[in-house]
């Protein structure tokens, strides 16, 4: 069993080094493979164990080594298969199994074929470790080591101004929210003694409510970063600029997943401070009628999908904050299917349009591929939760869960957040497959992709469908280690009512973006339309002002700030005042200088004064001597 | 008749000692210069010498002895020294043997 | 030959400098490797004949020298200074090996052997005035390389540096020659011992002053805000070897001496100006990391991040806990791993174009793919990126200050988003984008010679990041009885309450916020 662990956690270690060693040559076909297949191999590890963990209900732990041990701290490299990251590592090794197989034929064209490879599975790894580690400063090795390769990756081509720039707001951004999960991870050694998972949060009962408030509102922060949640959240879709299956694997399916991740690892933490959970809902109810909301209008397929993203992992939240975690990891796995699903859909879209990324530039794609519009449509419906697709059972899970602990408002917002994302979602499918082939007007010659592409995209269609049916047997699974709330909404009526419902709210959300996106009348909007001219479409179109706001008031300000600092404090203040104390002393030597004139009278009369000064000093401290005792009089009375 | 008793010598002595400080600093000309310095170095001479003799002690007197001894041979060796400048420069003036400037 | 391996050390490479007079000037360089070989492998003996589980002085020696004032040539080394020592040994004999085309390279390689016995004999001696000897000769190579080999401005800036730092050594001897007499006040003899000046307790107005004068002459080694401003002339001004030495181990006395010196002798002091120095520590780190995303010339947004680091190291210093003052001793050595790096990779951009303005690259990255690989591998242990050697240094650092104050670490670990902030800026201006200067569309990659500097920092940084353990272990023994002293010899209520007691069986304090 330990083996098997190893196996699924080094593989793709393995695979990012071997690529590594052709990093600077062309692209040679061995290492997409070699990556692929390694990869591969950690899937079939991780099923093993998860087939071992749900069938025998124990865990596998290994020590590996000691890493930091000084004065009391020991910190060891320690990993743990429990039901949780049994999970995650699922998740992780089939999506990135499935992005990995899909590059090769994506990346075909790329000179940096063999890099891209090695970043992948290096990111991987980092995933690995990341949900892996049995204590928190393993878990943040994994954490600064995804943000490490998502920087990597989201600049991959990095000629562009725009990537490289996105790249390094993600991990600046990314770095910010760290420094919180540090702190936290600093307050937990110093109350609880350990880091290790097992002992923190059983020493945690004991700890104060406000020491656990601090500790649960750093944790968070921490994660905030990674899963983009407000106001962290503008690097997200920025990191569009990476290449697709880039797209698929982060920022669909595992990094942004971390933080969430998080939250759900430290359930016992958080159930001890219903407040702080409270307040993680909120902002996830929030975040995702927020990103919604900017993904109605925007004119890049890509990033409606990562809004999309951003407002799914405010789901993820809601339900974790709620206590609900279970069903948080529930819509996290059923979630990185397909949305994985829609971001390979689109990178073949964007392949076949010549990466050209306005859906209003496309149309009727659907006759030319068949295919990815059949995937992409049906990850779509997966993602809009309706029966019986995956996203059903994820998402109105945490609808009910909402409903069922009366936090009424918080079920409205995602109510009305599934509607928006049902047309969302559908106006992109609409406006790229269907209707008018406005394609031609721009001279697209567009082509369905590779087949072995598709076929690796296949598996993820087939989770999209079906993953509903293992809520069972992952619920009696799970809840050996998470609370097992089950979330009933007792009066039958009350719940066939809510259910159908929203079905019905979200299939007339459906049916409203087919018919307007598919008409013949959809033209390519130019600037002049009514609706672009609107405040509303404006500020969503520029994202609420937000980056324009982080610009102008945040980065600028630290450039010009650290500009001042260097010119005016460093050299004009600190350094002149250096060089001024030098200057004074070069001054007074020069001065003093005149007193060697060679002149004999002049010198003369200098030792004079001198003889003078001293004949004084002699008479003072003498007269001092001896009339020391009126002195010490006088100067006690002054109070001295 | 008053008393002349040892301060009224070391006044003395005083009053000569400033007239030879001011004339250190105020001469201009070397020849003058020494004056002043032999003026210096006998107001200390009579200082010395009646300290001596009102605390009996020989000891005073025989420095005494030796200032002057090394005041006639410093005069010498100086007068040589301003003669061989005058035949040279033509002036005593101080202003002007300025060469060992710092 | 072990008993006085640490004579050897120190001496070995100045006598050898004498002999290399001789030397013929095209033999210079295979001499000088030669050299500086063996005086590392003397430094591996040396850690290997270390017993790691001994808090105290190993290999000491002792030779009288002026014996009615207690002056003695006393030498001893734990396990804070061991590695220093090794680092010295390392960094003179790649930077050696990986010198380019110099002129007189004759005098550059006798000049870096003399600097390797001072910088050597600053962290052995253990007698102040020995102590003294060797930290003010470290100046004179220092002041000749900086000179000689320069840029335009190397006059001002060696000139600048001597002075600066001298000035600072003067007040710190002044205080050393006031401890020695009040030793001889308080006992009788006459000593400038450091191990007896440990026994020594002092009333704590004494402390104060005598801490204030020490910390002038430490705070300007290192450099502390605001004594820093000699830091970025010298380095902008030197050649990349001596950068590379300045950065990798002179920086490097004055935080030593902190902990060999002030903290033991003055404990009552050290928790006293705890805060104030947290706070500068803390205006180190975040004012210089933005001048530092302010510059043009990468070599000093380099010079600048040493500075930055160099705070994370002084707020682990007075911590004054275990884990604080491990991690700064261990991110004195990766700091001085990375930073050597940082240098030296800023030198083979320099020998390739004469210009370090990055306005002048851009797009390197397809150019030279080696040269950015490396460079972004020690970009990111700069920036602390977990199992990089850096990482372990500030995390045991910050974890470490933590105990004394929520708030201000809190604040220090702002260096993490500032560093990152001005290494990303400066890596994405020279590597990324496209190549817009014709000049540097030809570049050759990273060669031979360069690489044999270059490849076994990368291997320590990672190797030391992912398993720290072979230093961290006699790095905390000889720390743990540093802090014990501290606790023992403390007299003011609020110092014993600061500085935790390892008897107890924990080296964590009751939460003294």
């Amino acid at each position: 069993m330990e083996l098997l662990l190893y196996t699924a956690l080094f593989a793709p270690l393995v695979g990012s080094l071997f690529a590594a060693l052709f990093g600077a040559s062309p692209k040679t076909l061995v290492t997409g493979v070699v990556t692929s297949l390694l990869l591969g191999v950690s899937l079939v590890a991780s099923t093993i164990l998860l087939v071992f963990v749900i069938t025998s209900g124990q865990f596998v732990h290994v020590e590996m080594m000691t890493w930091i041990a000084a004065g009391d701290l020991y910190i060891p490299f320690g990993f743990i298969v429990d039901q949780i990251s049994v999970t995650m590592m699922m998740v992780v090794t089939l999506v990135s199994t499935v992005v990995h197989v899909y590059a090769i034929g994506y990346m075909d064209h790329d000179k940096g074929f063999n890099r891209f490879f090695s970043w992948l599975s290096a990111f991987v790894f980092s995933m690995m470790v990341l949900v892996m580690s049995d204590n928190f400063a393993g878990l943040f090795i994994g954490w600064e080591g995804v943000g490490l390769c998502s920087w990597g990756l989201i600049g991959f081509w990095y000629q562009k101004e725009s990537a490289t720039w996105a790249a390094n707001e993600a991990f600046i951004m990314n770095r910010i929210a760290d420094l919180g999960m540090l702190i936290g991870i600093f307050l937990i050694y110093w109350n609880t003694g350990t880091l290790q998972y097992h002992g923190a949060f059983a020493a945690m009962p004991a700890l104060e409510n406000a020491t656990l408030v601090w500790i649960g509102i750093f944790l968070f922060v921490g994660a905030m970063g990674k899963s983009a949640q407000f106001p962290l959240h503008t690097w997200l879709a920025d990191a569009m600029e990476g290449p697709t299956p880039v797209s698929a694997l982060i920022h669909a399916a595992t990094m942004v997943t971390a933080g969430v991740y998080l939250v759900i690892r430290s359930h016992e933490l958080y159930a001890l401070i219903p407040n702080i959970g409270l307040f993680i809902a909120s902002l996830g109810a929030f975040v995702a009628i927020f990103a919604a909301s900017m993904a109605l209008v925007n004119r890049d397929i890509k990033r409606v999908i990562a809004y999309s993203t951003l407002s799914q992992l405010g789901y993820m939240f809601v339900a974790a904050g709620l206590g609900a975690y279970w069903v948080a990891l529930f819509h996290l796995m059923a979630h990185a299917f397909f949305k994985a699903l829609l971001f390979l859909g689109a990178g073949n879209v964007m392949h076949a349009m010549d990466s050209e990324l306005d859906p209003f530039k496309m149309g009727g794609l659907g006759k030319k591929m068949k295919v990815t519009m059949i995937m992409m449509t049906l990850a779509s419906v997966a993602l809009a939760g309706i029966y019986p697709f995956a996203g059903f059972f994820s998402k109105d899970l945490i609808l009910e869960a909402a409903f069922v602990e009366q936090h009424y408002i918080i079920y409205t917002v995602l109510l009305v957040t599934a509607g928006l994302t049902a047309f969302y979602s559908f106006r992109i499918i609409a406006l790229i497959f269907h209707g008018e082939e406005r394609y031609k007007l721009f001279g697209f010659h567009p082509h369905e992709a590779y087949k072995f592409m598709l076929v690796a995209m296949s598996p993820l269609l087939l989770l999209a469908i079906i993953a509903g049916s293992f809520k069972l047997s992952y619920f009696e699974m799970v809840t050996n280690l998470l609370p097992a709330i089950e979330y009933h909404i007792h009066h039958p009526l009350t719940y066939w009512i809510i259910t159908l419902g929203t079905q019905l709210f979200v299939i007339a959300a459906i049916f409203f973006a087919y018919k307007k996106y598919m008409s013949k009348s959809v033209k390519v909007p130019d600037g002049t339309s009514a609706m672009e001219k609107s405040f509303f479409y404006k500020l969503l179109i520029n994202q609420y002002y937000i980056p324009r706001f982080y610009e102008e008031y945040l980065i600028k300000p630290y450039r010009e700030l650290s500009n001042v600092f260097w010119r005016h404090v460093d050299q004009k203040v600190v350094d002149a005042t250096v060089d001024g104390i030098a200057n004074v002393i070069y001054r007074t030597g020069e001065n003093s200088r005149e007193m060697q004139s060679g002149n004999l009278s002049t010198m003369l009369k200098w030792m004079v004064a001198g003889l003078v000064a001293l004949l004084s000093l002699a008479v003072v401290f003498g007269l001092a001597t001896r009339h020391s005792d009126e002195i010490m009089l006088i100067l006690s009375g002054l109070g001295v | 008749m008053m008393e002349i008793g040892l301060n009224h010598y070391l006044v003395l002595s005083t009053i000569l000692f400033s007239i030879g400080l001011v004339g250190v600093m105020r001469r201009k000309n070397l020849l003058m210069l020494f004056f002043a310095t032999e003026i210096l170095l006998n107001s200390v001479n009579i200082s010395f010498a009646a300290i001596s003799h009102f605390y009996g002690d020989l000891t005073g007197q025989m420095f005494a002895f030796f200032v002057i001894a090394i005041a006639a041979s410093e005069v010498a060796v100086g007068l040589g020294l301003l003669i061989v400048w005058h035949k040279r420069h033509n002036a005593i003036d101080l202003d002007l043997m300025s060469t060992m400037k710092g | 030959m072990l008993d006085n391996i640490l004579s050897i050390l120190v001496f070995f490479p100045a006598i050898a400098a004498i002999f290399g007079f001789a030397v013929a000037k095209d033999s210079i360089r295979a001499y000088g490797v030669a050299v500086a070989f063996i005086e590392f492998a003397l430094s591996l003996l040396l850690w290997f004949s270390f017993d790691s589980s001994v808090s105290g002085m190993q290999f000491m020696e002792m030779v009288p020298l002026v014996p009615s004032f207690g002056i003695n040539y006393i030498l001893g080394v734990d396990g804070i200074s061991l590695f220093i020592v090794i680092l010295a040994s390392f960094f003179t004999m790649i930077g050696i090996a990986s010198l380019g085309e110099t002129k007189n390279v004759k005098n550059m390689i006798i000049s870096l052997l003399f600097l390797q016995m001072t910088m050597a004999g600053v962290f052995v001696a253990l007698d102040a005035i020995v102590f003294y000897v060797f930290w003010e000769l470290s100046l004179v190579p220092m002041l000749y390389i900086i000179g000689a080999w320069g840029g335009p401005l190397r006059i001002y800036a060696s000139v600048k540096f001597f002075l600066y730092t001298f000035t600072g050594s003067l007040i710190m001897l002044v205080g050393m020659l006031f401890m020695a007499y009040f030793y001889y006040q308080a006992t009788g003899t006459w000593s400038f011992a450091f191990l007896e000046w440990y026994r020594l307790i002092l009333p704590e107005t004494f402390q104060l002053w005598l801490f204030a004068a020490f910390f002038i002459g430490f705070a300007i080694k290192v450099p502390m805000f605001p004594f820093h401003t000699w830091l970025p002339y010298a380095h902008g001004q030197a050649p990349t070897i001596g950068s590379v030495i300045l950065a990798a181990i002179l920086l490097k006395m004055g935080t030593y001496a902190f902990i060999r010196l002030s903290l033991p002798m003055f404990p009552d002091a050290s928790v006293f100006f705890m805060f104030p120095i947290a706070i500068i520590a803390i205006i180190m780190i975040i004012y210089t990391a933005m001048v530092a995303y302010a510059q043009e010339d990468i070599k000093q947004v380099v010079a600048y991040s040493s500075i930055s680091h160099m705070g994370v190291i002084i707020l682990g210093t007075f911590a004054l806990n275990v884990e604080g003052i491990t991690g700064s001793v261990f991110l004195m050595i990766a700091h001085g791993v990375v930073s050597g790096a940082l240098f030296l990779l800023v030198g083979v951009i320099y020998d390739r174009r004469h210009t370090k303005m990055m306005a002048e690259f851009g797009g390197l990255a397809s150019v030279m793919p080696r040269y950015a690989t490396i460079f972004g591998i020690m970009l990111m242990a700069s920036v602390g990126l977990p199992l990089t050697i850096n990482f372990v240094g500030e995390f045991l650092s910050l974890l470490g200050f933590y105990q004394q104050s929520h708030i201000l670490t809190l604040l220090a670990g702002i260096a993490i988003i500032v560093g990152a902030i001005y290494m990303l800026a400066a890596y994405k201006k020279m590597f990324f984008g496209e190549v817009t200067n014709e000049e540097n569309r030809n570049l050759p990659d990273v060669n031979k010679r360069e690489l044999v500097a270059l490849v076994p920092l990368v291997l320590i940084t990672v190797w030391l990041g992912v398993y720290p353990k072979p230093l961290l272990e006699p790095i905390s023994n000889s720390v743990k009885s540093v802090v014990q002293l501290m606790h023992d010899k403390a007299i003011s209520e609020e110092a014993k309450k600061r500085i935790p007691n390892l008897m107890d069986g924990v080296t964590r304090v009751k939460e003294a916020n």
